[in-house]
């Protein structure tokens, strides 16, 4: 079996070939690992690869599957699983042109109204989450045309909360 | 003696009270707001008393209700915990009204302390050193602006309520002054209902050292060691040891001496803090007291043996200090990691949610000091505290290695926290030679990265995942099982 599989933004061609009820052989680019499994938990696996013990902890996000391994957590997701619904979540760094809170959050207040215009850096929101305030900016230049959140909201990342209409620039 | 103890606070450090009490023969009471109704807290007490809407203001943040919590469920203390009202003088004061014992300091003690700039007054007549700077708060930022002149940049902006780095802001050029005034103030007024600030002397790259006291109301004071607190970001403390790779024993013992000199010029009573910046030179100022249980009294408990929260107690009870300073002495070395919610690769930002898998180390000498389980939900309310992880052995280098291994083993599923960025940190060459300053974040690991890792195992753990998937239904049943039953995750406590 051949997996694209992504992780730190990076995708790896993985092939997964399924030798006994637990035991495979995985290769990765020119390196191959003969692995043996046994599932301890619904979150625990132990795993021996190469002949050498280790305990892999594995839960799901929204994202792909967060994995624990000595000390150190990884995200990884299958790239072509995610191609196939068309999510654009692998990309990374999407949400640097919106106005959202990077965590659920209690919005203090809006800094600017609708017809505002902002610009680039500008402060336009401050929201407070576990008593820590943050200032979010406006991505780019513009107008503002719309404020979806008030002081006392509270809100969750990736909602937007102030709508910004880019000014073209002349150049 | 006392006999029923409600505990006005949540997370970590109400359980860890609570298991005082209970050892003690003591009955506890939780009090919890709406989103805390599953938590470990209220799970762990003998009685429980719902405080209604989350918002601190309208829960464990409001006087009126845990007053009246506390005479509905007939508890004859109360003991605050740290945060919330711990430093809160009129609680205290309301306490007393009440005829309920508030296990703390008397509140004009905490009302005097609780002020930064009456404290200094109080130390300076004590003869305790203190920091170059204002001796009163100021709300004018010109005034203030004039006052940094006078001192010099670069100046440390302080709210007179101020604690855990909140309202604090360093000040290097004229020009910041005003924006980071109002800053502090009104990130003081949000945290403490007081956005009064003033200014000291910012002391570069000192030690932060603090030292446990314990005071009776019969006058005796005794201190139990320093902790050394100087790996902080924003202000606050992540990891903690004693003894402080920093001090001589003739340094402690001086530095012990002005704490106890401290606390008697205030006239203390019960477990307090004197917090000193230690300078390069050897030089120690006085900066603040807190009126309250340390978030990291463990690592005191470990290499004293004393459990303070028992003589927090007994205090309280009006017994009186069994203790001697001849009975104090430290043995080995402790270290304490915070593990909050947060991503260290975000600037440590919180990162509240569910809790998806929890499992916490065990062995000689680990010590787990938690507040949450499998399948409970970070609220986004409060501090994104999850546990403080202890380790004990006989040297600082063990108890190093004793922590990363430890950190290592600690799996912690649905939220980010920072436990690669700590073994990072413990395993790096300053910390092992004891340099630790509180610029130490800061200078050595501004810009850290969690680094690639083991990309080949976390791809071989995916997609064995994936194979033995077939198998999961079985466990189903007993995931949902660990996630209402958090009493499995409380078996390797240890005080």
């Amino acid at each position: 079996m051949e997996y694209n599989l992504l992780i730190n933004d990076k995708t790896f061609p993985v092939t997964l070939d399924i030798q006994e009820k637990n035991k495979c052989a995985v290769s990765i680019a020119d390196k191959r690992f003969s692995v043996e499994f046994d599932r301890i938990g619904e979150h625990l696996l132990s795993l021996e690869v190469n002949g050498k013990k280790i305990n892999t902890y594995i839960a799901d996000t929204p994202e792909g599957k967060e994995i624990f391994l000595n000390g150190k957590s990884y995200l990884v997701a299958d790239a072509d699983a995610l191609e196939q619904q068309g999510t654009k979540k692998s990309s990374g760094g999407k949400s640097s042109d919106e106005v959202t809170s990077p965590m659920p959050a209690v919005v203090i207040k809006v800094m600017v109204k609708e017809g505002d215009m902002v610009e680039k850096g500008q402060g336009v929101v401050v929201v407070s989450a576990m008593k820590m305030e943050t200032t979010l900016f406006a991505p780019f230049s513009g107008c503002v045309t719309r404020i979806n959140a008030q002081a006392g909201d509270k809100v969750m990342p990736g909602v937007i909360l102030v709508d910004i209409e880019k000014r073209e620039e002349n150049t | 003696m006392i006999k029923k103890i409600l505990i006005a606070n949540r997370g970590e450090i109400a359980c860890r009270v609570m298991t005082t009490c209970k050892e003690m023969g003591i009955e506890s009471v939780a009090v919890y707001s709406d989103v805390d109704q599953k938590a470990l807290h209220v799970l762990m007490a003998d009685y429980s008393y719902c405080l209604g809407e989350s918002e601190p203001s309208k829960s464990y943040l409001n006087i009126d209700k845990i007053i009246d919590a506390a005479k509905k469920t007939g508890a004859d203390a109360i003991h605050p915990g740290y945060g919330f009202l711990a430093e809160n003088a009129s609680f205290a004061a309301r306490c007393e009204k009440e005829g309920i014992i508030f296990i703390g300091p008397p509140s004009r003690v905490i009302s005097d302390l609780g002020d930064k700039t009456i404290a200094r007054q109080i130390m300076i007549k004590g003869g305790v050193p203190v920091t170059p700077g204002m001796m009163q708060t100021e709300p004018d930022p010109l005034v203030l602006a004039r006052e940094a002149d006078k001192i010099g940049y670069p100046v440390l902006i302080k709210a007179a309520a101020g604690g855990g780095g909140k309202g604090m802001r360093i000040v290097k050029h004229p020009e910041e002054m005003q924006e980071a005034c109002a800053a502090a103030s009104s990130e003081a007024a949000s945290a403490f209902g007081n956005g009064a600030i003033y200014l000291e002397k910012y002391i570069e790259k000192p030690r932060h050292v603090e030292f446990q006291i314990l005071a009776d109301t019969f006058g005796n004071v005794i201190h139990l060691l320093e902790r050394e607190c100087s790996i902080q970001r924003r202000h606050q403390k992540i990891i903690e040891e004693t003894p402080s790779p920093g001090l001589t024993p003739s340094l402690r013992e001086e530095m012990g001496k002005a704490a106890v000199a401290a606390a008697k010029a205030s006239g203390y009573v019960n477990a307090g803090t004197i917090e000193f910046l230690l300078d390069r030179d050897g030089h120690f100022y006085f900066l603040e007291v807190n009126t309250r249980l340390q978030v990291e009294h463990p690592i005191t408990e470990m290499v004293t043996g004393i459990d303070l929260v028992r003589r927090q107690i007994e205090v309280a009870s009006g017994k009186r200090l069994s203790l001697t300073q001849k009975d104090v002495f430290g043995r080995g070395h402790a270290i304490e990691c915070r593990v909050y919610a947060e991503d260290p690769e975000k600037g440590f930002f919180p990162s509240p949610g569910k809790i998806r898998f929890f499992q916490q180390p065990t062995g000689p000498g680990i010590r787990n000091d938690c507040g949450v389980y499998s399948g409970f939900e970070v609220p986004v309310d409060y501090d994104p505290i999850i546990s403080k992880l202890i380790a004990y052995a006989e040297d600082r280098e063990k108890a190093i290695a004793k922590m990363i291994k430890a950190l290592g083993e600690y799996v912690i599923l649905g939220v980010k926290t920072p436990i690669p960025f700590l073994i990072d940190v413990l395993k790096s060459e300053p910390f092992a030679a004891g340099e630790t300053f509180t610029d130490f974040i800061e200078k050595h690991f501004g810009n850290w990265t969690p680094g690639e890792g083991d990309i080949d195992l976390a791809l071989i753990s995916y997609l064995m995942n994936e194979i033995s998937g077939k198998d999961k239904t079985q466990y189903q049943s007993s995931s949902s099982h660990e996630a209402i039953s958090p009493w499995k995750t409380l078996g390797n406590w240890r005080l």
